[in-house]
């Protein structure tokens, strides 16, 4: 199936992706999946903070469907 | 004992009788609460009398850096103003930025408290060592950014201008105190303090410097952490965008308010997000010693600000049904000028609009009317027409027009912009924040939202995480470290202590001492009145699921809030009631 994935933050950077992605990943595939497919190794980083998909946060390990809008995010702090 | 890092000395002026005097800083103070917000704290337990009118001659207007401040460590150049608060009746200590906090250091003092009342109108001038006082004529009524510019014109720029607007002269209990133009004190009502003595501004102006333990180890190190724990790609978003970044994660965390906190997530974020403020950004600034330039001056249409910051767009934004930019710029704008805190401002309108939407009351106003914001916020600040029943405040409005279900605040306090039923704990930091609905005290969202570490619908935990967050934030800020070094940790922080001061600081010290900021100002509260039935939760919260966004459907029941609030007081060793045992007040003086 294909997703979309978008960094947000200074993941962009980290992971030089500034732009919208669009990905083959396995069928049923949770998000910590798609993103490693990707190329994107979050784990790496301290930086990374959470994922939405579809616009809408959700844990790491759910499950993505076709045409899915997968977003990860670089942590905030402050206020 | 002494310690370097302190210019040992605090300034009392006398407004009443226009005079000054200096006396050492109380270092048995300075060794249990380090500086800025934990010290003043600790002087307003000393030297505010329970029971005094906020707006009375009794209270006293405190100005307090740290130990760090003036010195080259980076982000520590902001300054703590607080007072008895007039909108809560709780003590309110407000951070602000720009280059007060350094100058009043340079001008050699830790602290200056300003007492009684001048008997007209005036301003205040802090030039080293010489203390004046002039007449406000000419200035008093002016909007904040004339007032100064009126000062800076004459006086020049190696002042800072703390200033009032029109709300704070009219003694508005959400009225700011103004900074190097665009930056505030905001909250709490800290400029009416400042109106209610009669003054509309203060100049600063100091030459010296600050000495520290070790400068040749000092500097090479402070060089060393300002690269790689200051300026790295963990705190580059605060560069790059401010806090605007927070907008699309608070919309897909599902905290982002809507229509007066009714709901939450806006599928058309994108109209007024940071990549379109980052369209009209003119220029960048950062305060004094910063190294990250959270700053962003933008100009639309005749609309100009500093910001706007997170919670400007959200209130000025999706919360009042606004989508413009503009508005929302514009909101700030004037805001400023007239020296209003946009979050209580705002939340006060957006109530207004729900009232009048509701039927419960007609304010004239309703949801999507921004030119109509704009327009409210001078009549508030002015005391006019529907401004001046908007001046109450939400509390204090909703306790006379009805709406008090729907009025987010606690202790009188207006909520920030982070939506609780998708954050519970922040349901928790607002209820316990010392000075009523603030963010700043315990950021629950962070754990549980951004860095998704926590579940954020459930009680289970919270009053651990909100003890501990609030540990942090409370040395962090009596150390005047400001809040977008988002990577310091307990072991940088005594590293910085020890290196300034040359006393040996621990970790473990770090610890205690935000553990006895929050007891101190507990233990003020608890002096004026406060116990666990003002550590609140508006009724909405734990009524209506709300219906967007990945919090849908999520119910939190007062039984989850009041186990929070048990979970909290267990963990300082509080009493079931949300007072401090007799032992613990006398083991913090």
């Amino acid at each position: 199936m294909k997703i979309t994935i978008a960094l947000k933050g200074t993941l962009r950077k980290l992971f030089d992706c500034y732009d919208d992605i669009v990905v083959e990943v396995p069928d049923n595939c949770t998000c910590d999946e798609a993103l490693q497919a990707a190329g994107i190794n979050y784990k790496e980083t301290r930086n990374f903070g959470f994922v939405s998909v579809n616009n809408k946060r959700v844990m790491i390990d759910s499950r993505l469907n076709d045409g899915d809008y997968l977003k990860a995010f670089s942590r905030v702090s402050g206020g | 004992m002494t310690m370097l890092g302190y210019q040992n000395k605090v300034l009392r002026i006398n407004l009443s009788d226009k005079t000054s005097s200096t006396e050492p800083l109380r270092m048995d103070f300075a060794e249990k609460y380090v500086g800025s917000k934990g010290l003043v704290i600790r002087y307003m337990y000393e030297d505010l009398k329970p029971g005094i009118d906020p707006l009375g001659p009794d209270n006293k207007l405190y100005l307090t850096t740290g130990p760090l401040t003036g010195t080259p460590v980076a982000c520590s150049g902001k300054l703590s103003i607080a007072a008895k608060s007039p909108a809560t009746g709780t003590m309110n200590d407000c951070s602000v930025g720009g280059h007060v906090g350094i100058r009043l250091k340079y001008a050699g003092y830790d602290m200056a408290v300003l007492e009684g009342k001048l008997d007209e109108p005036g301003y205040v001038v802090i030039d080293n060592d010489e203390i004046s006082f002039h007449s406000a004529e000419g200035l008093w009524g002016l909007g904040s950014h004339a007032a100064e510019k009126k000062l800076v014109d004459e006086y020049g720029l190696e002042y800072s201008v703390l200033s009032i607007g029109p709300a704070g002269e009219n003694l508005n209990i959400m009225s700011c105190i103004n900074c190097d133009y665009y930056r505030q004190a905001g909250r709490g009502g800290i400029g009416a303090v400042m109106g209610s003595k009669n003054v509309k501004a203060i100049l600063i102006r100091g030459t010296g410097g600050v000495k520290v333990h070790d400068i040749e180890k000092t500097t090479d190190r402070l060089i060393e952490i300002l690269r790689n724990d200051v300026v790295n790609d963990d705190n580059q978003f605060i560069f790059d965008g401010g806090t605007t970044a927070f907008l699309e994660a608070c919309n897909d965390g599902g905290i982002l308010p809507v229509k007066n906190f009714s709901d939450t997530t806006d599928e058309r974020w994108t109209e007024y997000n940071g990549d379109v403020l980052a369209k009209y950004r003119e220029g960048k600034r950062g305060c004094g010693s910063c190294g990250l330039g959270c700053g962003n001056f933008l100009k639309i249409g005749d609309a100009i600000c500093e910001g706007p910051e997170y919670e400007t767009i959200s209130v000025a934004g999706p919360n009042a049904g606004n989508r413009d930019p503009e508005k929302i710029v514009k909101f700030n704008e004037v805001c400023d000028d007239m020296g209003l805190d946009t979050i209580s401002a705002g939340d006060t309108i957006i109530w207004a609009m729900e009232m009048t939407e509701r039927g419960d009351h007609d304010f004239g106003i309703r949801f999507g009317e921004a030119d109509k914001m704009i327009e409210y916020v001078k009549l508030i600040a002015k005391n006019e027409g529907v401004g001046a029943d908007l001046a109450l405040g939400t509390k204090k409005a909703a306790e006379k027009f009805g709406g008090l279900d729907i009025a987010m605040q606690v202790k009188g306090l207006e909520y920030p912009q982070y939506e609780p039923r998708g954050s519970w704990g922040m349901a928790l930091s607002y209820a316990v924040s010392d000075r009523g609905a603030c963010h700043m005290r315990s950021y629950a969202a962070n754990a549980e939202v951004f860095e998704a570490s926590i579940d954020p619908y459930t009680a289970e935990g919270k009053g651990q995480l909100v003890y501990d967050l609030g540990e942090f934030n409370a040395i962090k800020f009596s150390l005047c470290i400001c809040d977008f070094w988002g990577t310091i940790d307990y072991a940088i922080m005594a590293e910085l202590l020890t290196m300034v001061t040359g006393k040996e600081w621990t970790e473990e010290d770090m610890s205690r001492v935000g553990r006895n900021v929050i007891n101190i100002a507990r233990a003020f509260n608890q002096r004026e009145g406060f116990n666990r039935t003002h550590d609140t939760v508006p009724k909405r919260v734990v009524r209506d699921a709300l219906s967007n966004g990945p919090a849908a459907g999520q119910v939190m029941t007062q039984e989850d809030f009041e186990s929070m609030l048990d979970q909290y007081y267990e963990v300082l060793g509080w009493n079931k009631d949300g007072t401090m045992p007799e032992e613990l007040i006398q083991s913090l003086l």
